[in-house]
């Protein structure tokens, strides 16, 4: 892929209308008050028929399941390896990357909010959970009607996600389990209906040895608190936040996949692999905006009787910004492709296009308040936000450094 | 009910200040201006739509035709009204240069008689060019009612009538076409109840404005057919009947305030210096 089709073409238009339309004039208030963005984004999945899309996305792949592989069914376009069915892989993968583009153009936290429920808790369920688990939960996400969470870090628990958590399930001795744990930093957590809750099975083994297991709970499950959102530097519209769980009592339905012999480490890599490759796309929209804003700050912004573009200076920032931009736009196109050939990124590969999309963004957006002067710092101009926004994308989804981590560590192993 | 709507390109009307004038004032130029649809003629796709569906439902109950003059390109404003669920385009080759009121009249009056819709929706005008003729011209040429300034269209009679509240500056005039009709639409034709098509249930309410394509729609667009005729081969006269023998922009402003007391003396400094009336 080298360029984005007419269709794609036309669904990033489409797209950027309604978001000029509805979301940029709640702007203000998704960003300095505490309205939560789902409502907006449920308008978008409706306008859009977002939701039927994945619905029958997600219909297929159940109907696959339940016949255990076997023929693809007669009307499943995305079941067999013909180039039609890579295209129709590739279209269905880049209709999610459009409007994350769009969006991102003005409010990456709606992102954030969205990617976590949609993409990471619809995919853990995805590929942890049963068929009947899939079918309970799943649906219901995909629309937004519920929104979900997925809750792995702790006060004390963060890069070292595994290794020093402390949340725990205890068998109950009737076949369920009784869970205890703190988790921080949750997005959606102050809202969420459908939380996919990240432990350690207790068998009163030493910490280090215990399993890791995942739960589903219910927003009202006695034992279950969440906390208000907390207050953060950037992407407002995205609410994050703490949840407490005392002695929370579940059914073995609420423990994904429904057995303890599915260690959760052992799939994390897809989980991981697949929230790092969503930044890029985070990463492409706001670079687009502070760029498109920059040009236009830059021609007319005069200073020392000319625009401000004509000083050598300015034209490299923009020009720096350029090449960062194709960059991202150039990992996105192959994130696209690698998906309509059914070939998932390796975990190295995609941290190394996380690292590197999300330093970029950063560096854009703090070279944009830069090139706008006093007003870039200033909140009416938009890079102010964008700019602020883009620092989560080096934190989240594993920060610079563990990314950093990961490529030289798959460098080195063999 | 088969419905042709026909659809022009203008230029972005958002960044209408940016259009210039050649050198020589031979011609408007638009460079780097996006093309958008006529917003008048998307409210008219917007309205066959309706006309033509069970919105509830999500039920197609008719034909709608897309239909444009222009070059190649504008094969794209036809996709977006494909996108949004029109079922054909026809796109007409021709250049600016070939077009004026006369010759598009002329051009859509052969379209009808190969087609013969139930009626033609259009625009009440384009915003670029802002001469509110075409409807009335084809109108007249094909002999066929007409109601202009559409504001509501309701059909009665099993189809074979509508009644059109037209906005005019005294208030609302109704009228009863019989169809094959033409009928020019004004903004409010998408307020959410506009439409009344006996089909859709009188109390749902549309969303305002022309709708969103949905995803799935722009992909499909993509397959569905559209025409490509010549304006040579639709056997009309391809003679226009207006020209335009220089443009030049209206003169800066001087940014000069003057503030005034009274009215008459407001009245007296448009009288004398502005000589504005
Ligand atoms: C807005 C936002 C939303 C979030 N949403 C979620 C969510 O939905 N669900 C969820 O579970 N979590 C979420 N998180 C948590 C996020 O994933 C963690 O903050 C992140 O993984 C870093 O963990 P930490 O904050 O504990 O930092 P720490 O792990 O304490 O890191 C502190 C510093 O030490 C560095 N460091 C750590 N280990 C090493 C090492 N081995 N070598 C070199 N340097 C190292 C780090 O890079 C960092 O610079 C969110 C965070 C934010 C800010």
């Amino acid at each position: 892929m080298i360029e984005w089709s007419e269709e794609h073409k036309a669904i990033a238009q489409a797209v950027r209308r309604f978001v000029e339309d509805e979301i940029k004039p709640r702007r203000q208030e998704l960003e300095f008050g505490d309205t939560p963005p789902y409502e907006l984004l449920r308008k978008m999945i409706r306008t859009f028929g977002m939701g039927e899309l994945q619905l029958a996305r997600f219909a297929a792949q159940i109907e696959r399941e339940k016949r255990g592989g076997g023929e693809p069914a007669a009307k499943d376009p995305e079941a067999s390896d013909s180039p039609e069915s890579w295209r129709a892989r590739a279209d269905a993968v880049a209709m999610q990357i459009i409007p994350t583009i769009e969006i991102c153009r003005y409010c990456p936290g709606m992102v954030t909010a969205m990617g976590v429920s949609i993409g990471l808790t619809v995919g853990t369920i995805m590929t942890r959970g049963t068929t009947a688990q899939k079918e309970r939960f799943v649906p219901a996400l995909l629309t937004m009607e519920k929104i979900g969470a997925w809750a792995i870090t702790e006060p004390g628990s963060g890069s070292d996600a595994f290794g020093s958590m402390q949340a725990t399930a205890k068998r109950d001795g009737a076949g369920g389990y009784v869970l205890q744990g703190s988790k921080t930093f949750i997005t959606n957590g102050p809202y969420a209906d459908t939380i996919v809750f990240i432990c350690k099975l207790d068998e009163g083994n030493a910490a280090k040895e215990r399993k890791v297991l995942s739960f589903i709970l219910d927003k009202g499950t006695p034992g279950l608190t969440q906390s208000k959102p907390l207050r953060k530097m950037g992407q407002h519209s995205s609410p994050t936040g703490e949840l407490f769980l005392e002695d929370v009592r579940v059914g073995k339905d609420r423990l994904l996949g429904e057995t303890e012999e599915r260690e959760y480490r052992a799939g994390a890599k897809e989980t991981f692999s697949s929230e790092r490759t969503g930044v890029a796309a985070m990463a492409l929209g706001i670079v687009e905006q502070c760029l498109s804003l920059s040009i236009d700050y830059a021609k007319n912004r005069v200073q020392f009787g000319r625009p401000i573009g004509e000083f050598q200076l300015i034209q490299q920032k923009l020009a720096l910004m350029e090449v960062a931009r194709m960059n991202i736009q150039n990992i996105v196109f192959r994130q696209i492709e690698l998906a309509g050939h059914g070939r998932r990124t390796t975990l190295a590969e995609a941290s190394a296009g996380k690292l590197y999309c999300a330093r970029a963004a950063m560096e854009v957006a703090l070279e944009a308040v830069q090139l706008f002067g006093g007003n870039g710092y200033m909140a009416e101009f938009h890079v102010e936000q964008l700019c602020r926004d883009a620092k989560v994308l080096q934190i989240y989804a594993g920060t610079d450094e563990i990314q950093t981590l990961q490529i030289a560590r798959d460098l080195l192993k063999a | 009910m088969k419905i042709l709507v026909p659809v022009k390109r203008v230029c972005d009307p958002d960044n209408a200040n940016k259009v210039k004038v050649s050198a020589d004032g031979a011609t408007v130029t638009s460079d780097g201006l996006e093309w958008k649809p006529n917003p008048f003629d998307e409210y008219a796709v917007e309205a066959a739509l309706r006309l033509n569906e069970n919105a509830p439902k999500n039920e197609k109950l008719g034909e709608t035709l897309v239909c444009s003059l222009g070059p190649a390109e504008v094969a794209q404003t036809l996709r977006q009204a494909l996108a949004m669920g029109a079922d054909r385009g026809i796109l007409i080759d021709a250049t600016d240069g070939q077009l004026d009121t006369t010759v598009v009249a002329r051009a859509l009056k052969a379209l009808v008689d190969k087609e013969k819709p139930d009626l033609v929706l259009m625009g009440k005008q384009t915003v670029d060019g802002d001469s509110n003729a075409v409807g009335q011209t084809l109108a007249e040429m094909l002999g066929w009612p007409m109601a202009t300034f559409a504001m509501t269209v309701s059909t009665n009679d099993g189809g074979k009538t509508l009644t059109v509240g037209r906005e005019v500056d005294t208030g609302v005039l109704t009228l009863k076409v019989t169809l094959p009709a033409v009928v020019t639409v004004d903004l409010r034709i998408v307020a959410p109840a506009g439409i009344k098509n006996g089909a859709t249930p009188a109390d749902h309410k549309y969303n305002e404005g022309a709708r969103y394509a949905s995803l799935k729609g722009i992909m499909q667009a993509k397959k569905k057919a559209i025409d490509q005729l010549k304006l040579s081969e639709l056997g009309i006269d391809t003679a226009t009947s207006s020209a335009y023998p220089k443009f030049e922009l209206p003169p800066a402003r001087t940014g000069n305030c003057v503030f005034v007391e009274t009215v008459d003396d407001l009245l007296g400094k448009l009288r004398t210096q502005a000589k504005a009336i």
